[in-house]
């Protein structure tokens, strides 16, 4: 490395903030071992040092510090393991409710279970009042007759002391068939079917007995 | 440590050689303040994001040379001229010539050098930053950071040594 060389890379060089740096290594070297490169490389530093020096005794205006610090922001705090548990415990309240969700629409949507033909022989019901208030038999008869036509379900209680919901096709109702047979023993023939434990029969045939 | 005075910690570190450095950028005392009230409103809102407490200070430089680079855009004032090449040999400097200028000649004379090179100058000589961080601070490749620096130390000590200096009264 020559002189000039050595000046090119000293040119750079600010003394010890710049020791560590291998780029400097060896031009240093050279200014240790040649009298005139080191005299110029001490002006430099010392012309380094003086225009640093001159900036650096450049004052800020009064009072700009305490102006900062006023002007400042209030701090919105983004405590982010905060924000990730909150994610986190919304993510799992939101799929305990999903899963909750499919779970009593499946059993909504439940397909009715043992669907079968049976006879059942037993008394005509008005359901609303039979399982509301116990009310059934011949002195029962015409508010059973009445509710039944107006629409109130309809059951039958066969001779085991179970209880059915009489029902039509879907969409059609039974009631105005059976409404003259309210608190009287007939027979049905349906299809028996069950949903959540309660049993019910979709009328097919009405025989009096 | 609360978050209000560890920032008013940072601002009475920091404060004062951000301004020195936006002074050096916009030559203006003005500006510079705004400058550094800037950088500091934006640390406020943003210096959380910072993953290394130690890189703080790079941060805060990055920020107001940032700043003062959409200032100048917004002014239409941006100036990409390059040195000139003539400047390239090594100037013989007196070396007192520093010694006998004041501040404020100083800061002339470096407004008098062009934005794109002043602004590692001032890095290089007043902040004890590593090349590698002024790289970081500028975004530029440490390669460019160095040669704008070595160009724009020589114009300076030329025009330094040129430039007819008045004698520091306050000696």
């Amino acid at each position: 490395m020559n002189t000039r060389e050595a000046k090119e890379i000293l040119l750079l060089y600010r003394g010890t903030i710049d020791d560590a740096d291998p780029q400097f290594h060896a031009a240093l070297k050279c200014a240790k071992s040649d009298p005139e490169l080191g005299q110029w490389l001490r002006e430099q530093t010392n012309c380094y040092d003086a225009i640093r020096a001159k900036l650096r005794g450049i004052e800020p205006p009064i009072g700009l510090s305490e102006k900062i610090v006023r002007r400042r922001p209030i701090p919105f705090p983004r405590d982010w393991s905060r924000v990730a548990q909150l994610a986190a415990a919304i993510l799992i309240s939101v799929s305990v409710t999903a899963l909750l969700m499919k779970k009593w629409s499946e059993r909504r949507n439940r397909p009715v279970a043992g669907t079968q033909e049976i006879l059942v022989t037993g008394e005509v019901l008005d359901m609303t009042c039979y399982i509301a208030y116990n009310l059934s038999g011949p002195d029962h008869a015409e508010c059973a007759r009445v509710c039944i036509r107006n629409g109130l379900p309809v059951g039958i209680k066969a001779k085991d002391g179970k209880v059915y919901l009489l029902t039509g096709e879907p969409g059609h109702s039974v009631n105005a068939e059976l409404a003259d047979y309210a608190a009287k023993i007939i027979t049905i023939k349906g299809k028996e079917t069950v949903r959540d434990g309660f049993s019910q029969l979709q009328v097919e045939e009405i025989r009096k007995i | 440590m609360s978050a209000d005075l560890e920032f008013e910690n940072l601002v009475k570190l920091y404060y004062g050689d951000l301004y020195r450095f936006g002074l050096s950028l916009t030559g203006n005392e003005a500006d510079a303040a705004d400058l550094t009230q800037e950088t500091f409103y934006i640390w406020a809102n943003k210096g959380h994001q910072l993953q290394k407490a130690a890189s703080v200070k790079a941060w805060l430089f990055t920020t107001l040379h940032r700043e003062f680079l959409k200032t100048c855009r917004r002014r239409n004032r941006f100036s990409n001229e390059s040195i000139d090449e003539g400047a390239e040999g090594l100037p013989n400097v007196p070396a007192d010539c520093a010694e006998r200028v004041d501040s404020r000649t100083l800061l002339r004379i470096l407004g008098e050098i062009a934005e794109d090179f002043r602004a590692p100058l001032v890095l290089y000589y007043m902040e004890d930053l590593s090349y590698k961080e002024i790289a970081d601070v500028l975004a530029l490749p440490l390669g460019t950071v160095q040669s704008r620096i070595a160009r724009a130390k020589i114009q300076l000590l030329r025009r330094l040594s040129e430039t007819n200096l008045p004698l520091e009264r306050a000696k």
